[in-house]
């Protein structure tokens, strides 16, 4: 019966103290990269806010600015197109707007699902995709389809304009993204998919909605020939500090001949390299024991929805 | 003039809640009020070694601390008086309160909240019942024997046990010695969130000597009652006033933050609002108890059940509130509604530095009854014979008895409420299309009524509308909304719009039991009859003069009194009240109700507070769920419910009872998980917490039985309850059939059920 | 700060903090109390206010950034008395305790006037924000079902008028 630590100072019960001084309103896009160059780190960027506003209100976050972008819809809450196909979804699109994309359902529908599953209604109105990946969650859904897509995030400056960099590369860890205090977040690019190629969200919750994953996976799967994989590309999330491609086990699959025993390989590849913790929502062995599983039926179902019957895989 | 009674009339205060005019709790304002927090022990167990609230009533806008030191030094409680209103020398569970503030705002409050300074030498909490079973555990109420308890319930208590009851029949021993076969089982239960949408919530004043307390609360008198405890004052000397209240499961039926907000207010002299945040909810909500069962068996070899024990252990957290007074469920549920041999009971009531817990819909016979049905259908399958086969073959008769004595006489309801769901879901059938990881269940149970003791007045208005007035509210059942405005409604022969509820209040209503255990329409139902009745009669008295007749050749209907020998002759009811009133008086009527003692041997059930299940209602359950193999999660596909209710006074609000009891059963199997870890909450928000959502919960097939009681007001038996006690059961089934591998603990997580799906294809 | 709020039609003027969120404003500046608080963590949906059309948690979302939008409440809503899915709320049972039903009844009314004929799963997953703890939702979903199909027959009727 010792005593363990002597001296225990509470956190105020409920709602924390805050302090936030500004609310800027940028009315063009150049005034939102001076604000933010001249708050220099002191300023969050705020859109639709519902991760940034609880943050600020559990004493997480403690910004002595808002720089309010939701006024620049002219030129950001749009998706638009190239000629060449590549699709640019600009930063102050809702997971709304993804979800009812009609080019974004027929060619990465995993993002789409992805954006469906973030929350309910209420936060993928105002929810922005480029927030999703600015905060940076472990557990954030639309990550691994964008990793599979190999999406490019732009980012802006007032000094040093546009930059784009491999989403891969923006994040760098478990909420931390590669982005200097002046520069905010203007878009996502996706290449346009190779023919023959589908993709596929795959996520785990204990209710069917309003879940952060506790597991979540994305495939993107090209077939070269009838039974042979082009390409494979695999993502997971809540799997470890960071989402990340798969790439060993993307590489047994390179130009191989889609086989039970080639995928039972590559499910349990993957399941020893992922590297998750136990935490209140599900435990490190549940984590590794159904991240094989959501591998098998991610193939199965990009396999589905390209029409292809290949025999002897196995559901489960 | 419509029949009321039996009809779906639509509830009376739906439009208020539609709109968003109704108010609840934390919509009221009062000139001058301010904010109230509380700090809470941030440890489950320890010593409070310093306690300084100097700097915090320097802070700004801040009007007055208030600790232990502020107030009475007693403990209080419903049955038992284990409960100090803050933390003195000690701390028992992580969130209880140890000071309160009121400032001029909530964050005001909430800053000085947080310049308290605290010190607390930390002890290693007693965080499981088994830690507090321990041989040489440490004791969490040393003084446990010296606490004194409401007189008139006999109960043991002892060492970290607050209360023990056991009863053992003749036989049991050599029963087991004779058996066949011996199954047993030990089922796990965890703790359950009523997750009402409004957190607690209170405004109290402090006027003229008096508290005037507003808040959303089941039972206004139990809360006046323990005030009056904790302040040491009359239970006249507090006033409350129930507002709309925003759910409750019986998660609103002892003290929140009224006691608090109650001592701030004489402190300042201001009105003194305290609202909960959810977290502050969750931690101090008195949850549905976590409890391990462990039933034994004993069979002869036709499968025939020669002798049973049954032990129960429920987690009582920190201090006491309701449960106390449910050891006798034990005894009542530990047969189930089937044949058994002789039994052997035991209920214990264990304290675990751990938040306390108490009632929720189903209140601890949900574990109970779980486990049975559970145990029902290990033995099925050890015996190789078809679970509902098996049932049906045992299930109790007309005027057979339960294990406390008390006859059945109309148990063969069960098997109308089995042959109601073969009608539209044949057991066969269900079975025979069964894909793979899919599976049926179906279970049986019996359920009881809140006997608490109920009164209403009826009062008639000049313009031909009465007013209800009663110490209970509507809680969202509609048992005030839809079947009390129907009963008196009827019995008035008056339009339920013409039907108002008036909010309890403790200064203006007689005792009332409150909104809980199924007990509004029952007992609030007939107490308001009787004064509807009564009421009636003052109106056919005064209109007979007028109509130049006697009373007893009028009647009361569609607004007018008839003469029932001259149909052509009739009145208006105003016209009575507007002559009447001026020669008679205004005319208001009041009723009672009390439950009479049901004759039973009371051998066994001496000294417990529920003796005897007051008006038994009768329960079949069926689920079909399926069961992911990648995920381990599970779908509900389909959930049919036959209940027998008495007579259905609005068979939309009893569906209605239905489909949302259903869905927290549901939710309590599959969705939410309430873990102690080191005698702490690991979820502790609504995100972690998760209540089950619309896409989670099918249509619950609603089928009403009806077999109108003789002492219910127009028949009527208790509803709202019993939905949810065989949901956890059949639900865990049907898992059982799916995946063939027992499971035994409620909920199921998609973690034990993969887990047990690869210990399946490992073995 | 000072900033507008246009809320069910009417400007207002408030002052407000920066990090403010919009439930705040509404129920203690502007006395709209029919929107409720019941987690402050964008789990439960009893704060649902429509911005732009768009169902949004109030709770979650920045007074500020309401100016110069479209705010609806379900007072506003409620003006011109019940509404099709306000009317079969009542009538279908769909509310019990009532302290979710305001939410809900915002998020139905997007649902409704962005789709004039949904499924009941339509239904369910719009109301994926939303948290009832008493109905087990099945009359919400028929009472929302009820109300298109009340709202298509007004219409059909308004043609033929």
């Amino acid at each position: 019966m010792s005593p363990t630590r002597p001296l225990i100072l509470l956190p105020p019960s409920g709602k924390r103290q805050v302090t936030v001084m500004d609310f800027i309103y940028a009315q063009k896009l150049e005034e939102a990269l001076d604000a933010l160059r001249s708050q220099a780190g002191r300023a969050k960027v705020l859109a639709g806010g519902t991760d940034l506003m609880i943050q600020i209100a559990r004493g997480e976050k403690q910004p002595q600015a808002l720089i309010f972008i939701g006024q620049l819809k002219d030129d950001l809450a749009t998706i638009s197109l190239s000629q060449d196909g590549y699709l640019n979804i600009g930063a102050l699109v809702t997971h709304r707007q993804i979800c009812a994309d009609r080019h974004i359902q027929a060619n990465y529908p995993a993002l789409a699902t992805a954006s469906a599953s973030v929350g309910g209604w209420q936060t993928q109105s105002v929810g922005t995709l480029a927030g999703n990946i600015c905060n940076a969650s472990p557990a954030a859904d639309t990550i691994p389809p964008l990793l599979v897509h190999e999406a490019v995030v732009t980012v802006q400056s007032a000094a040093r304009g546009l930059r784009d960099v491999l989403l891969e590369h923006f994040i760098t860890g478990r909420r931390q993204i590669a982005i200097e205090n002046d520069e905010m977040v203007v878009g996502i690019t996706l290449a346009p998919p190779p023919a023959d190629t589908a993709d596929a969200y795959l996520k785990v919750g204990r209710r069917k909605a309003m879940e952060v994953a506790i597991a979540g996976l994305a495939m993107r799967l090209t077939m070269a020939g009838p039974e042979t994989v082009g390409e494979l590309r695999v993502a997971t999330c809540a799997t470890g500090p960071v989402s990340r491609r798969a790439s060993e086990v993307e590489a047994l699959f390179s130009g191989q001949k889609l086989t039970n025993e080639l995928v039972t390989q590559g499910a349990s590849l993957l399941g020893r390299m992922i590297q998750p913790i136990d935490d209140t929502r599900a435990s490190a062995e549940y984590r590794k024991l159904v991240i094989p599983k959501l591998f098998r039926g991610a193939v199965l179902e990009c396999l589905a929805k390209l029409g292809i019957a290949i025999s002897g895989l196995e559901k489960s | 003039m419509p029949e009321v009674i039996g009809r779906s009339v639509p509830r009376a205060d739906g439009p208020g809640k539609v709109t968003g005019q109704t108010l609840y709790t934390a919509d009221i304002e009062h000139k001058g009020m301010l904010h109230a927090a509380i700090l809470r022990s941030p440890v489950p167990a320890g010593k409070i070694v310093r306690l300084n609230v100097d700097k915090a009533r320097q802070m700004p806008g801040v009007k007055a601390v208030v600790t232990a030191a502020d107030v009475p030094n007693v403990r209080a409680g419903w049955a038992l008086f284990d409960t100090p209103m803050f933390a003195r020398d000690e701390v028992l569970f992580e969130g209880e309160p140890i000071a309160a503030v009121a400032a001029t705002t909530l964050a005001q409050s909430r800053a000085a909240v947080a310049a308290i300074e605290l010190e607390i030498q930390e002890i290693p909490p007693v965080g499981d019942i088994d830690m507090a079973l321990a041989a040489g555990a440490r004791l969490i109420h040393p003084k446990l024997a010296q606490y004194g308890s409401v007189p008139g319930i006999v109960f043991n208590r002892e060492g970290n046990v607050a209360c023990k009851y056991a009863y053992e029949e003749p036989g049991v021993d050599e029963a087991f010695a004779r058996a066949d076969r011996i199954i047993e089982d030990t089922y796990d239960f965890g703790r359950q969130y009523q997750g009402y949408l409004e957190p607690k919530g209170t405004v109290v004043q402090y006027r003229d000597g008096r508290y005037t307390v507003q808040s959303g609360h089941q039972y206004v008198f139990n809360l006046r009652d323990r005030l009056a405890q904790f302040l040491q004052i009359k239970p006249s000397d507090v006033r409350v006033q129930g507002m709309a209240i925003g759910g409750g499961f019986g998660g609103k039926l002892d003290f929140g933050p009224e006691p608090y907000a109650a001592v701030l207010a004489k402190a300042t002299g201001k009105p003194v609002k305290l609202i909960f945040s959810r977290e502050e909810d969750l931690l101090a909500a008195t949850v549905r108890e976590g409890a391990r069962v462990r039933v034994r068996s004993a069979l002869d070899k036709d499968g025939n059940i020669i002798g049973r024990e049954f032990f129960t252990d429920h987690d009582n957290g920190a201090y006491s509130g309701e449960l106390i007074l449910m050891a006798g469920l034990a005894l009542m549920f530990c047969r189930g509604v089937y044949r058994t041999g002789p039994i052997r009971t035991q209920f214990r009531l264990i304290y675990t530095n751990t938040s306390p817990t108490g009632a929720y819909r189903g209140v601890s016979g949900v574990p109970m009854i779980s486990a049975i049905e559970c145990h029902m259908d290990h033995i099925a399958r050890e015996l190789g014979v078809d679970p509902r086969a098996y049932r049906l073959a045992h299930t109790l008769n007309n005027n057979e008895k339960l294990p406390n004595g008390q006859m059945l006489h109309d148990a063969a309801i069960l098997m109308e409420a089995y042959a109601e769901i073969e009608k539209i879901a044949p057991w066969e059938e269900m079975k025979r299309t069964k894909k793979p990881l899919e599976g049926v269940a179906i279970g049986s149970t019996v359920w009881l009524t809140n006997p608490l003791p109920a009164s209403a007045t009826v009062k008639l208005n000049e313009d031909g509308s009465a007013h209800v007035l009663s110490g209970t509210c509507d809680i969202g059942t509609g048992a005030m909304a839809q079947g009390v405005v129907g009963i008196v409604a009827q019995t008035l022969g008056l339009d339920p719009a013409n039907v108002h509820v008036v909010q309890p209040d403790t200064d203006v209503a007689a005792y009332d039991g409150g909104s809980q255990g199924s007990r509004t329409t029952r007992a609030v139902g007939r107490a308001a009859e009787h004064a509807a009745i009564e009421v009636r009669q003052k109106v056919l008295d005064a209109a007979a003069p007028l109509m130049q007749t006697e009373a007893a050749r009028l009647t009361l209907s569609g607004g007018k009194i008839h003469d029932i020998e001259d149909p052509g002759k009739a009145i208006g009811l105003t016209d009575i009240l507007m002559m009447g009133a001026f020669a008679s008086g205004p005319i208001v009527g009041t009723g009672k109700h009390a439950e009479q003692p049901i004759p039973f041997d009371p051998g066994c059930a001496a000294g417990l507070a529920f003796p005897t299940l007051p008006t038994p209602t009768y329960h079949v359950h069926m689920a079909k769920v399926a069961v992911c193999p990648m995920t381990g999660n599970v779908e509900v596909k389909r959930y049919i419910v036959a209940q027998e209710v008495g007579k259905a006074l609005n068979p939309q609000g009893i569906s209605g009872q239905i489909q949302g009891g259903v869905a927290q059963g549901i939710g309590y199997a599959l969705h939410e998980g309430l873990r102690v870890k080191d005698g702490r909450y690991m979820e502790r928000s609504l995100e972690a917490y998760r209540l089950p959502l619309a896409v989670d919960i099918p249509e619950v097939e609603a089928i009403i039985l009806e077999h109108p009681a003789d002492e219910g007001p127009f028949g009527a038996k208790g509803t709202a309850e019993p939905p949810i006690v065989l949901a956890p059961a059949v639900i865990h089934n049907a898992i059982y059939d799916a995946i063939g591998v027992p499971l035994n603990s409620i909920p199921l997580t998609p973690e034990n059920i993969l887990e047990a799906l690869e210990r399946r294809k490992s073995a | 700060m000072k900033i507008n709020l246009k809320v069910n039609g009417i400007l207002e003027e408030v002052e407000v903090d920066a990090s403010a969120v919009l439930l705040d404003v509404l129920r203690d500046k502007l006395h709209l109390t029919g929107t409720k608080e019941g987690c402050r963590e964008g789990e439960c949906g009893a704060c649902t206010v429509l911005i732009d059309g768009q169902p949004v948690d109030s709770c979650l979302y920045s007074a500020a950034a309401a100016a110069n939008a479209e705010i609806e409440t379900v007072e506003g809503i409620s003006a011109n008395g019940l509404s099709a899915i306000q009317k079969a709320m009542v009538e279908e049972g769909g509310i019990q305790c009532g302290f979710c039903t305001p939410g809900i009844v915002m998020t139905l009314t997007a649902l409704l006037r962005q789709n004039a004929d949904p499924t009941p799963q339509d239904v369910a997953v719009a109301l994926n924000g939303n948290i009832c703890r008493c109905t087990g939702y099945s009359r919400i979903v028929s009472a929302t079902l009820k109300a298109a199909k009340n709202a298509m027959a007004q219409k059909a009727g308004d043609a033929h008028a």
